[in-house]
């Protein structure tokens, strides 16, 4: 069976506040002098999947986002074939 | 009346856990993640880092099979404690609202912190009063609490910003108190020797609760 | 490699290309001691001689204890560096068939490297051992070079201490831990060298997994419980080479090692790089053929991967197979046994007059702080006031301590050294415990271009412990901490080992603050200043016996214990004094002392 490679983007939602992320952007505006705004600090994991094909892929890598690898109370997340 | 601490591949304070309720006179198991929950009238989940919290804390134990033995011991009413990383699983598994997130200052937090006991009538917290002022460690890097809806039965509140949690929140309660997850370490202060004993409370109050209820 | 013609002779040929590989690594500084051992082989030592030191506490139990430096891997990479650091020696303590229950750090560096700190923390805190102090010395003498010591020590009765060796021909050794791959392969030769240029970078990172450590912590004492285990080592530097013949060679005995058994993480390994490789999180075990399966099996409920990959033979050569193919075949005694180098003979002069060349004084609450100290609820003294205090549940308790004072042997490397001993053995007494035993980690620079120093320190180590009638239980070595040539002073980090009775430990409370003894330094003198501080101690008093008599992190430590300390002015001391401060209510001595304010419950 083809193996698919794949990133998912994880990120906390808007209204989840994150702190590291502040401090990030502000070192980078206010130290750096760089025009730098509304940096979210999230995680990105790839991975690859044994499928038939990419349509099955995706699904299993979005079973696998929603069984495990999200929390959907706060983060979002988005599948990304590479 | 029993106690069971649950053993995740990670745990850290199971020996701690097991120690403090020994030390309240309560009858203790270990428990691995294939036993059976039926005997015990209280159940712990303990701190440490089950998983090595590598994905999110909690995340991967609160998937585990014990996971369906837990659920059948929440609707039969019995008592469950989790502490730190118990708390993160019983987060995880959504038996107590809102999350826990990555301290606001990045790090680690180990130190002797104050508490106001804002809900003294939990099986858990009968012992303490109201608004009381109470210490306990915290040690934890994944302990800021977030809301999500505004029902939470809030139990302990930080009386200083420790980890970025809304309200300073240190513990909730499940709806019915049955289900209590805190950050703070109640097992690390039952000794003076070891600092403080405002933990000991705790555990005390279990016992009488769950003596009270078997009569 | 260094030692090539001798190899050559001893060989009486040319060496392999896996040999070469093998030899570089066992050879080295890091693991041979060629420039040490020597001075080691003088020193008055009691419980040496296996992965780590044993001592007795109470008839019942022992404590096992060594510290080892991860200066050079903490350098390039802070953060996998010093986690790993922690890692290895907490293994150490393990092998011994002990718990592991404190981790104490002594760190080094020009400025608070957070790399260094969360690596520490992130491995410690995960794995369950409070990490309950040690020293942090910031100075500009370390911006190239930190130096990141961490000591561990574990407590096991006497009955289930695992001998380091093997013992009988027929035993099998099982690898069990986290899969092999090229990390850190010549991590140990690597160690050995000046940190300038592009082959410090070349390295392959050991990268720590501290989830695996905690299933390997745990499966381990369950081994050991189960009494399948005959003798232990951890995988460290020199990885299955190393550990192998280093347990086969301690019981005068050989083994056949089977490379291709060794279950891999990287596929696509040659034999050499399995040989060599120090992946971490791996433990070797020897055992009877019958209790390997046992021992497989309960690595494997804990999530690790084992094989048996050696058998020990009675005739001492050490025989390397990958499937049918021999890949090395030598004396076990030729790897273990590096070429020694000279030692020289050093003689100390009189006590010199220190120049004061201070630390920055930072609270090193901001490190504790990120050290889970509690976890094992045995923590009886935090950390930021001298030693840490451990009780052992059911009985006995200890003191365990990280010191060194390289301020001082920058200057002169004897009488620094010497003194570093003297303040460790008058910390322990200040918390009420008797001085049972010290480990050691030798930090220095180059020993080829400047021996004096080293000789100095290893003399003033040995004078010091024959003054103090106290002996070395374990140590360890880093040499060549050097940038551009230039070396670290020489930097001797003590950790001390004392006995105490953990429900009579004093502990700070509101009383009046008295300093007690003398501003300056006389030698005569120091057995009279231990007795008062015993005097004190059993009176009641709290003590604290520091280098500058009270530091922020004194004051940061006393504060969260919701005492505050009020005092007029300090007395200025030498940077080599006899002065320690008391808080109790009232003094009676026959040495000076006098009261210098108070200590205040606030809140």
């Amino acid at each position: 069976m083809p193996r698919y490679r794949f990133a998912v983007d994880i990120q906390f939602k808007d209204n989840v506040r994150d702190p590291r992320g502040e401090t990030i952007e502000r070192v980078l505006r206010e130290e750096k002098r760089l025009p730098i705004h509304n940096l979210r600090l999230g995680k990105s994991i790839h991975l690859e999947v044994e499928a038939s094909n990419v349509e099955k892929a995706f699904h299993i890598v979005r079973r696998a986002c929603e069984d495990l690898l999200v929390n959907p109370i706060v983060e979002e997340y988005e599948v990304r074939k590479l | 009346m029993k106690a069971c601490v649950i053993v995740y591949p990670g745990s850290n304070c199971d020996r701690d856990t097991y120690h403090a309720l020994e030390y309240v006179g309560m009858k203790v198991d270990y428990v691995g993640l294939n036993d059976e929950l039926e005997p015990y009238d209280l159940i712990v989940l303990p701190g440490g880092f089950s998983y090595g919290d590598y994905l999110r804390p909690g995340a991967v134990a609160a998937r585990e099979k014990i996971a369906g033995e837990i659920l059948k011991a929440v609707e039969k009413g019995k008592l469950i404690l989790g502490i730190c990383n118990g708390f993160q699983i019983l987060i995880e598994m959504n038996l107590l609202p809102g999350a826990l997130l990555q301290n606001s200052s990045g790090r680690f937090v180990c130190k002797w912190v104050h508490l106001s006991v804002s809900d003294a009538v939990t099986p858990f917290t009968m012992h303490y009063t109201r608004d009381e002022v109470i210490r306990l460690p915290v040690a934890h890097g994944f302990g800021r609490y977030v809301k999500v809806g505004d029902k939470v039965r809030v139990v302990f509140k930080y009386l200083e910003d420790v980890n970025g949690s809304d309200e300073r929140i240190a513990g909730i309660a499940s709806e019915n108190g049955r289900i209590l997850g805190m950050m703070p370490h109640p097992e690390r202060a039952c000794e003076s020797i070891l600092g403080g004993t405002d933990g000991l409370r705790l555990f005390q109050s279990i016992v009488e609760f769950l003596r009270r209820e078997s009569h | 490699m260094r030692y090539l013609k001798i190899l050559k002779e001893k060989l009486g040929r040319d060496p392999t290309f896996v040999e070469l590989q093998a030899f570089s690594v066992m050879w080295s500084e890091h693991c041979g001691y060629s420039h040490t051992r020597g001075y080691i082989d003088r020193l008055p030592k009691q419980g040496h001689g296996g992965n780590a030191g044993v001592v007795d506490l109470d008839g019942t139990h022992g404590i096992v204890f060594k510290i080892e430096s991860h200066n050079h891997p903490s350098a390039i990479e802070p953060y996998n560096g010093a986690a790993t650091g922690v890692g290895g020696i907490i293994r150490d303590v393990l092998a011994m068939g002990a718990r592991p229950t404190a981790i104490l750090d002594s760190l080094h560096m020009a400025e608070v490297v957070d790399g260094i700190i969360r690596g520490i923390a992130d491995y410690g805190n995960s794995i369950g051992v409070p990490t309950v102090g040690g020293e942090l010395r910031i100075s500009g003498f370390y911006a190239h070079n930190p130096l990141v010591n961490v000591m561990a020590a574990g407590v096991a009765n006497h009955d289930k201490i695992v001998p380091s060796r093997a013992t009988r021909p027929g035993q099998v050794i099982v690898v069990f831990g986290g899969g092999t791959g090229r990390d850190g392969i010549h991590g140990a030769s690597f160690a050995s060298e000046d940190l300038t240029g592009d082959k410090a970078t070349k390295l392959s990172i050991q990268v720590g997994d501290p989830f695996a450590e905690k299933m390997l912590i745990e499966a381990f004492l369950k081994m050991v419980d189960e009494g399948l285990v005959e003798g232990a080592q951890d995988l460290g530097a020199g990885g299955v080479l190393s550990a192998t013949s280093e347990l086969v060679a301690r019981g005068d005995l050989g083994a056949v090692v089977h490379l291709e058994r060794v279950p891999l993480r990287e596929p696509d390994m040659e034999p050499w790089e399995i040989l060599i490789s120090e992946s971490q999180e791996r433990m070797a075990v020897v055992t009877s053929p019958d209790n390997a399966r046992r021992v497989i099996e309960i690595a494997n409920d804990h999530l690790l991967r084992a094989a048996v990959i050696a058998e020990v033979t009675e005739k001492p050569v050490y025989r390397v197979l990958h499937g049918e193919d021999v890949i090395m075949e030598v004396p076990v005694k030729l790897l273990v046994e590096a070429p020694e180098e000279p030692i020289f003979q050093y003689q100390p002069g009189s006590f010199p007059n220190f120049r004061k060349m201070e630390y920055a004084d930072v609270d090193a609450h901001q490190v504790f702080e990120q050290y889970d100290y509690m976890v094992g609820t045995d923590t009886v003294l935090p950390p930021g006031l001298g030693p840490a205090v451990m009780r052992v549940k059911g009985g006995c308790g200890y003191s365990i301590l990280t010191h060194s004072r390289a301020d001082l042997a920058a200057q002169d490397p004897y009488w620094g050294t010497f003194v570093a001993f003297l303040e460790s053995v008058r910390k322990t007494l200040a918390v009420g415990a008797e001085p049972l035993a010290i480990t050691n980690c030798i930090n220095y620079g180059d020993p080829d271009t400047d021996p004096e120093g080293l000789a100095a320190m290893m003399k003033a180590l040995k004078d010091a412990c024959e003054f103090s009638g106290i002996a070395v239980a374990s140590g360890n070595a880093s040499l060549y901490n050097t940038y551009m040539g230039k070396g670290i002073p020489p930097t001797l980090v003590i950790g001390m080992i004392g006995r105490v009775d953990p429900e009579r430990v004093n502990k700070p409370r509101p009383s009046k603050v008295f300093v007690v003894g003398w501003p300056d330094f006389v030698l005569e003198r120091e057995k009279d200043l231990w007795k008062v501080l015993k005097k004190v101690v059993h009176d009641g008093g709290f003590v604290i016996s520091a280098m500058n008599l009270i530091n922020s992190t004194h004051r940061e430590a006393l504060r969260r214990m919701g005492l505050m300390l009020k005092v007029e002015q300090l007395p200025s001391v030498s940077p080599v004094h006899q002065m320690f401060i008391v808080f109790t209510d009232s003094l009676e001595l026959n040495v000076p002392f006098r009261e210098i304010g108070s200590l205040l419950r606030v809140g």
